[in-house]
Formats: structure tokens, C-alpha cells, sequence
């Protein structure tokens, strides 16, 4: 269903470009009914999410001792996690019934709580799943229904309350017990979505706000306009991945940099770089070429510490580059146009790249490792043979800055794109043997993500209800005293939340906040944005959230601490990166002042 | 009646704007009129979200007021699509007339789904701005026009009408503009300049093509808890309020208007004759959305309501001649 529905998401906007080049009118309902589609498929992968047990969580879970204690503290973690989804549940349920009473139609009579049905029934489907993997004996799953009847008892009573609009402050009493509660869950490994999720619930009920705004959030971020980008660049990516792209991909980039000294390590940094773009942070990067690299690099004789480091670090280079993820989110959620965001990303990410190489190639001069001659003849076999996944980035930048397509019909021409060189081209992909499972994987990682950044706008819901943002421009208008300070405060704040916060929840949730701050202080939009996701790509590196750390950790079979260590000297190189990005500006919008666009 | 109460109002007027000062002012009146008893919380500049979003909020009781413009105002009830209709009203005096003989329907149809009106809070008269000059209806048919994308029957509506509407965000016109994937849109001048839509559609039709109506909204169950002498108070300041923006709002178009032209925009006038087509192709185009989602009685009383204004300036100027 999920893959159905991911397929449909695809082909919409597709039809929709070719009948507006054709018939000069496009499809009725075209744009609404993907945006529709997209919220289905988040919620339904979220469900597969959770019934894989791959819902995003915490690490520090993990630090709990096997056996018996570990077993407690999952049931504990489930249980309050199911508690938060029943509560949830009931939620979306406000929603949908509003919305019901409302009539409202997203496009040729379809009924909009029809459509929205996708939260109550993903919360559902979700709940059951945490309650059926909170132990491995019966009676705890009983202890973790019993949370989620809890969960769902509580909800019904302020659905009651908000439907008579009775609903008064506080009506669990004070907030503090109850979020202390969720945290501590957290902490123990429930999943990031129960965090954030309950937390918003707890702090708007507080308030007096009925829980729906909290649904109401999510639905207004993932059927929003420009979101199917997110799940169709995600999908084009997991398609290259699939195939022997990275393959041809390190032979051509070998090729070319193969005889610099340190060779391979330039490679490793850009063939990452490349991925990323497309994979967005997502760790798909280290998890599919991390094995094929390490093994590049030690063949070189590069030091094992040194080929962690690096491929660790270089997880994350690309953030910056179109189509990245965090690039698309962030301009969704502070409203910049994304395109802007791509061709402001251009200097800012080559910089990393080349701060990356560099130290690869000084690497590679004092480690002595082997080089291998320049070969005409190689480098374009190979750059032929790559040719179709090296034009897909220019493909995509080409029908937006033409005008053939919006960034959401550029993401499924890229889907398309994708699957036509994997599948046609190449033969590397079959349609009916891989193509399903790479669907359902996509639509798994997708779901969870989507679910992490919807309930994360009903914590940003709240921030805005109690009027935070403009405090907080208040604020620092009176105690800042110049553009450069702030700027300085904004790199150590958002180091600080890239410890704690995984990239696209801190976009969801700090985003608000700091761009009336940016206007207020006259940083230009885009920058502003390259700053902040720049920032961010070092949160990738920093504990206790440092999603690089965990995936490298898991993927090349090594102690965390062993992880971290290899990757703080890239950490100090791509910080001086990051400093270089935000107090030198024309590296950002030159790009976009040679376009006249500044 | 007698406890406190806040009133969270959200509008997408920006923060410091003409709209914007006018609630924040309503506001410290609400707040002086009822000793503190009712007080405005104000979410300026689309914090809460665009228009659907806000009236999606007020349903689940987390806002409880908003000022909407046609967008919002049809979310709630599909009579208001008649201030959508292109070149349906040819000046301010004419939407007022009309206004005021519409104004007890609407506030009717409102009441019915919860709402009390508090004023008309009018957000200036939409031009056409194109990035090539629009002289003619065939012209403008053949050019890609923006459509805000969300509400498909409006899509609709310019298709079925024979034009190439192109539903993007708004975020995107500047793009749409610049890349050729839209030609021309639709938009008061205040915003052309405000968001530099202009400098990449530079042309703007001296037809105005409808005004951008708005109106301040608060849930009648909130309402209705307030004492009669407090409502009265907080309408007659919510009155004042509108009428201030009645005046200010054209006045402020103008100025967009001649500050844009001395940065290089040209006012494209139109010829007596294709003027008449303009209007026939109007009033077509108001015949064949009857009933799409525009309740027919509505139009028939705007068109009535029009008519008489009509008849009467006629008369007057016709009087008025030897
Ligand atoms: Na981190
Ligand atoms: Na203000």
C-alpha cells in the first residue's frame, strides 16, 4: 500500500507536467491529491516503521545493561510511548471530526477528513506495534496495553472536554510530572516522536489549547505544498543506492583524483558528498557505501583511525548541495524559495568538500600512501560509463531554473529519472524483484522521519501559541548589540541544539524561531539558511545525538567511543568550515548575485 | 459574563503593517472599553499558519478571532467566492453598495457556522501584474496566469473560462516569474511591492480585477460570553477600525502604485473599446460560475444589488448632463 501510494506520488506530478506542456492546462487536483498521497505514505511507512521496530530513538538506551534491566526499562519506555500515542490517537480524532463538520474538499469532491484518516489510523496501527514489542512475554505486553489504555482514557477525556469546549488549564494538573515522565522514557529509548509528540500535547493542554493542534500541525506540514519533494528526491536516492551507482561513481571520481596525493580520500569525501545530496542525511551514505570505502582506504594503507574519521565525517558532506533534504525542509519552513537554498548551497558546500580533500590529500602526503598514475583513457571510460548519475543533479536544477517544473514535479522527474538509468540502462534494478522491497524500505524511512517532523510542529505550534518568537526578537534586540554577536550566539546555539537534536526536528522546531530573529538582524534568508543547516551537518558528529556516530559505530563494527574519537579532529576541520560559511556571506549569495537574483 | 477572557486573533497582515497597527490599536481599546475583561492576543504576519490553516485552528478552539481575506472567508462559506469573481466590481463605491446590501446574508450564513462578524477590514484592490504587456482579453488568455494553489474550484473556475492558470505557492511566484512558468498574477500593489514581484512583472493593467475583501472574525461561542454592554463596546471599536482602513487602504495602493512606477513600472492602459470586452468577458465568466461553488442566490443579489447602484449613477451622470 505504502509503495502503491509512493508510486502514485511520483506519477501525479509527472502527468501533470506533460499535460500542462501539452494541453496548456494541467491536471484538476494534481497538486492536492499528492500532497494528500504524502501523508498517507508517511503514516502507513511510520506503521511499517514501527512493526519493523525501527522507529527512531535515543541511543542512550542502549547504555542499560542486557538482561534483566534492559528488559524493564523497554517495557517502561513502550509503555509510556504507547500512553502517548492513545493520546494521540484521540488527537486526530478531534481533527478529523472538525474537519468532517467542516466539509471542507481537497480537490473533486474528495472530502478532506478522509484524507486525514491516514493520522488516526497510523497513531493506531503505531500504538498496537509499541504494545506488541514492549516484551517478548505475555504479561508485558499486558503492562504495555495497559499504558496505552491509560493513554487513550486521558485522550478521550479532553476530546469530551475540547468537543463541549470545556476544556479548562492543566486538566492532568501541573505539566512538569507528566513531561519529566516522557523524558525519562526517552532517556530509556522510547521513540523520538513520543518525545516530542507528548511533550506538545502536555505543554498546549496546559494552556488551555484542545489537543488537536497538535494533528493539526502535522497535517498542515506534511500535506503542504512543497513536502512530496521530500519523500521523491528520498526515493531517487534509495534507487541509486540500490543499483551500482557507487561503484561507477568511485571509478569515475578515481579516475580523475585517483593520482593527487592522497587520492582515495578525495574520492571517499565527494562520492559521499554526491550521495548525500540525495539521501539527505538519512545515514543511507554510510550505511550503503561505508563497507565499499573502508575497504578502498585500508587497501591504500591509510590508518584504520584516519578511514573512520573520514568516512564518518563525510555522512554528512553534501547537506548542502541539491537535492538535500534539510535544504527543502528549511525552505518550507521559514518559506524560501528552494531553489535559492540549492544555488545558495553550491560555495558553501564545495568549501567542505575541499576542507575534507584537503586534509585527505595532506593525509596522503605524510602517510606516503601509494598513488596511481593519471590515465586518460580511464578517467573517461569511467566518467562515460557514469555519465547518467553524474547529469541528475543538472537535470534537476535544469527544469526548475526553465521553468518545466516546480521542485516537486522536479522530484519525481528525478524518481523517474532514477529508475529509467537503474532499471533500463544499466539492467542493475528489477522492477519486480527489487523495486517493491526498495519502495517499502524507502517508505519505512520516510515514515519515520515524517512522523518525527509532524508531531515536532505541535511542539513549534506551542512556541508560537505562547508567543515565543517575537519574545525572543524582543529579547535579543535589547541585549545584542550588532549583527556579528549574533551571529556568534547563533553558531554556539545551534551547536547546542545539534547535540541534542537531530537535523530535521530542530529545523521544524528552531527554524520559527530564529528567522524573525535573522530579519530583525538583517541576515539575508538564504544565508541564514546555509548557516543554520551548515551547523547542523556538525551535529551529525557531536554526542549524545550524533546520528553519524551511531550509524558508523553499527555499520563498521566499532566501539562508539573509538567512533568519536576518529571523528573529532573532522569535527574541528568542518567547524572551521562552518565559521568561514557565516561570516563570509558573498560565498553563499554569489552564486545567486552572478543569476541576478540578489 | 464579568471573568477575563483572551481573545487569540491571527492574521497574514506583516507585523507593523497599516492592518496590523489598526488590531493592535482595537486590541488597547478592547482592553480600556472593558477594564482588562477582554483582551486581544494578537498572531500577526501568517505565524499561525496561511489562511485554511488559521481557520482550521479556530474550529478546534485554539484561535479564537482572525482577520481573513477572500481566501479564509471561503473556507467558512462558499458566498464569499462572489469578491473572487474577476472585474465583478468597478470602484470602491460600487463593492461598498453591494457590500452593504449583502452584508446581512453574510453575517447570516456566518452566524450559522459559529462566526460574528466584528468589521470589513478591506486589504486593497487586486491589479494584474504581467512580465510582458497584457492590452487585450485575448492577451491575457493566452498568458500563464498564477493561481494560488489550495483551492482547486478556483483553478477550475479559469479554466473552464478558457484561461492557462498555473497554481503554485506563493512562495514560488518570484521564481514562476523569473523561469517563465507563470506570466502574469494577480495581486494588490501593496504586495507587489512588498515582495518585489514587480521588477519581474513589470507591467501593470490598469483595470482593477476584484478587490481583496477582508473581514475580522471571533467564534460566537466566545462571543456570547461576554456581556451585552462589553459587545457593544468592542464592535463599535472593531467599527472604528474598519472604517480607518477604508480610508487608509486605497490610499496606501496608490502610493504603492507611483512609488513602483518610479522604480520602473509601466501602467498599461486599456482602450474605451477592449475595456468594454474586458467587462463582457467578466460578466461571462460570472454567468458560467453560477453554482460552481458559488451559490447562485448570492450572485443574483450582488448582481441586483449592482444593477441599482449602476441604474442610479447613470441616472445621476445622465441628470447630470444638459
Ligand atoms: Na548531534
Ligand atoms: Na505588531
Amino acid at each position: 500500500m505504502v509503495a502503491a501510494a509512493l508510486v502514485a506520488m511520483a506519477l501525479l506530478p509527472l502527468a501533470e507536467i506533460v499535460a500542462r506542456g501539452l494541453f496548456g492546462r494541467g491536471i484538476p487536483g494534481a497538486g492536492p491529491f499528492t500532497q494528500h498521497l504524502t501523508l498517507w505514505v508517511a503514516f502507513l511507512g511510520a506503521a511499517l516503521a514501527a512493526r519493523d521496530g525501527k522507529l527512531l530513538a535515543l541511543a542512550t538506551g542502549e547504555f542499560v545493561p542486557a538482561g534483566r534491566w534492559r528488559d524493564a526499562t523497554r517495557l517502561f519506555s513502550s509503555a509510556v510511548a504507547a500512553a502517548v500515542t492513545g493520546l494521540l490517537l484521540w488527537a486526530c480524532l478531534e481533527l478529523v471530526v472538525s474537519e468532517r463538520e467542516a466539509g471542507t474538499v481537497v480537490a473533486a469532491g474528495l472530502p478532506i477528513w478522509v484524507a486525514q484518516l491516514a493520522l488516526p489510523i497510523g497513531f493506531a496501527l503505531i500504538a498496537w506495534r509499541l504494545v506488541d514489542r514492549a516484551s517478548d512475554r505475555r504479561w508485558g505486553k499486558a503492562v504495555a496495553a495497559l499504558g496505552l489504555a491509560a493513554g487513550l482514557a486521558a485522550g478521550w477525556h479532553v476530546f469530551r472536554l475540547s468537543r463541549d469546549f470545556a476544556l479548562e488549564p492543566e486538566p492532568f494538573g501541573p505539566a512538569l510530572p507528566w513531561l519529566l515522565l516522557v523524558g525519562a522514557a526517552t532517556l530509556l529509548g522510547a521513540p523520538i516522536f513520543a518525545a516530542l509528540g507528548g511533550a506538545a500535547v502536555l505543554l498546549l493542554l496546559a494552556e488551555g489549547v484542545p489537543a488537536a493542534a497538535v494533528p493539526a500541525e502535522t497535517y498542515r506540514l506534511v500535506a503542504s505544498q512543497m513536502l512530496p519533494a521530500i519523500p521523491l528526491f528520498t526515493l531517487a536516492g534509495f534507487l541509486l543506492a540500490e543499483g551500482k551507482a557507487s561503484e561507477r561513481l568511485v571509478r569515475v571520481f578515481r579516475g580523475l583524483f585517483g593520482s593527487v596525493p592522497g587520492g582515495t580520500a578525495v574520492v571517499c569525501a565527494l562520492v559521499c558528498a554526491f550521495f548525500t545530496a540525495f539521501t539527505g542525511g538519512s545515514g543511507v551514505t554510510i550505511l550503503a557505501l561505508g563497507a565499499l570505502l573502508l575497504q578502498a582506504l585500508r587497501q591504500e594503507r591509510y590508518s584504520e583511525r584516519f578511514s573512520l574519521g573520514l568516512l564518518t565525517a563525510s555522512g554528512s558532506l553534501g547537506l548542502l548541495f541539491a537535492p538535500a533534504l534539510p535544504l527543502i525542509l528549511y525552505g518550507i519552513v521559514a518559506q524560501v524559495p528552494i531553489e535559492e537554498l540549492f544555488l545558495g548551497g553550491i560555495g558553501p558546500g564545495l568549501l567542505l568538500v575541499v576542507l575534507v580533500a584537503a586534509w585527505g590529500v595532506r593525509e596522503g602526503l605524510r602517510g606516503k600512501v601509494e598513488r596511481q598514475p593519471f590515465a586518460w583513457r580511464e578517467a573517461l571510460a569511467a566518467l562515460w560509463l557514469g555519465k547518467w548519475e553524474l547529469l541528475l543533479p543538472a537535470v534537476i536544477l535544469f527544469v526548475i531554473l526553465t521553468g518545466i517544473a516546480t521542485p516537486v514535479e522536479a522530484s519525481a522527474v528525478a524518481v523517474v529519472y532514477a529508475l529509467a538509468v537503474q532499471a533500463f540502462i544499466h539492467r542493475d534494478l528489477s522492477l519486480t524483484r527489487d523495486l517493491p522491497r526498495v519502495l517499502r524500505e524507502c517508505g519505512v524511512l520516510i515514515g519515520g522521519v515524517l512522523l518525527i517532523l509532524g508531531v515536532a510542529m505541535g511542539l513549534t505550534n506551542y512556541l508560537v501559541d505562547a508567543q515565543i518568537p517575537s519574545r525572543l526578537v524582543e529579547w535579543a534586540q535589547d541585549s545584542i548589540g550588532s549583527r556579528i554577536l549574533f551571529l556568534l550566539g547563533l553558531n554556539l546555539l545551534l551547536l547546542a541544539v545539534g547535540c541534542l537534536m537531530d537535523v530535521f526536528s530542530a529545523i521544524v522546531v528552531v527554524v520559527p524561531l530564529i528567522v524573525p530573529l535573522g530579519v530583525a538582524f538583517g541576515v539575508d534568508p538564504v544565508h541564514l539558511g546555509i548557516i543554520f543547516v551548515a551547523n547542523l551537518e556538525l551535529g551529525y558528529l557531536t554526542p549524545p545525538v550524533g546520528l553519524n556516530l551511531f550509524l558508523a559505530s553499527y555499520r563498521f563494527d566499532k566501539p562508539l567511543l573509538e567512533i568519536w574519537r576518529a571523528a573529532l579532529p573532522w569535527l574541528a576541520i568542518l567547524g572551521f568550515g562552518v565559521l568561514l560559511i557565516t561570516y563570509w556571506p558573498g560565498l553563499t549569495l554569489g552564486v545567486l548575485e552572478l543569476l541576478g537574483r540578489r | 459574563a464579568g471573568a477575563q477572557m483572551t481573545v487569540k486573533l491571527a492574521s497574514l497582515a506583516p507585523d507593523g503593517s497599516i492592518w496590523d497597527l489598526a488590531t493592535e490599536e482595537m486590541g488597547a481599546d478592547w482592553a480600556t472599553a472593558t477594564d482588562g475583561r477582554v483582551r486581544l492576543r494578537i498572531y500577526p504576519g501568517g505565524v499561525a499558519g496561511d489562511e485554511p490553516d488559521v481557520v482550521r485552528k479556530m474550529r478546534i478552539g485554539q484561535l479564537q478571532a482572525a482577520s481573513l481575506t477572500v481566501g479564509g472567508l471561503t473556507e467558512i462559506d462558499d458566498a464569499f467566492r462572489i469578491f473572487g469573481v474577476p472585474l465583478f466590481f468597478a470602484s470602491y463605491d460600487e463593492l461598498f453598495h453591494v457590500l452593504d446590501a449583502l452584508s446581512p446574508e453574510l453575517e447570516r450564513r456566518l452566524e450559522a457556522k459559529g462566526y460574528v462578524l466584528l468589521n470589513w477590514a478591506h486589504a486593497g484592490w487586486v491589479h494584474l501584474f504581467s512580465s510582458r504587456p497584457v492590452k487585450t482579453i485575448d492577451e491575457l488568455k493566452r498568458s500563464k496566469l498564477f493561481v494560488a494553489a489550495g483551492d482547486d474550484s478556483t483553478v477550475q473556475w479559469w479554466k473552464q473560462n478558457g484561461y492557462r492558470p498555473v497554481a503554485l505557492a506563493t512562495t514560488d511566484i518570484l521564481t514562476g516569474l523569473q523561469t517563465g512558468m507563470v506570466e502574469s498574477l494577480p495581486s494588490p500593489p501593496l504586495a507587489a511591492l512588498l515582495l518585489q514581484w514587480y521588477r519581474q512583472a513589470p507591467y501593470m493593467l490598469d483595470i482593477g480585477i476584484a478587490p481583496l475583501v477582508g473581514a475580522t472574525l471571533v467564534q460566537s461561542r466566545v462571543w456570547d460570553r461576554i456581556s451585552a454592554e462589553d459587545r457593544a463596546a468592542l464592535l463599535a471599536s472593531a467599527g472604528r477600525l474598519g472604517e480607518k482602513l477604508e480610508r487608509e487602504v486605497p490610499e496606501q495602493d496608490g502610493e504603492a502604485v507611483r512609488e513602483m512606477q518610479a522604480r520602473g513600472l509601466e501602467v498599461v492602459a486599456v482602450p474605451a473599446s477592449e475595456e468594454a470586452r474586458f467587462r463582457a468577458a467578466a460578466e461571462e465568466f460570472a454567468e458560467r460560475v453560477r453554482g460552481e461553488r458559488l451559490p447562485p442566490e448570492i450572485l443574483n443579489q450582488a448582481l441586483a444589488a449592482r444593477g441599482a447602484y449602476r441604474a442610479r449613477q447613470g441616472a445621476a451622470a445622465g441628470g447630470a448632463e444638459p
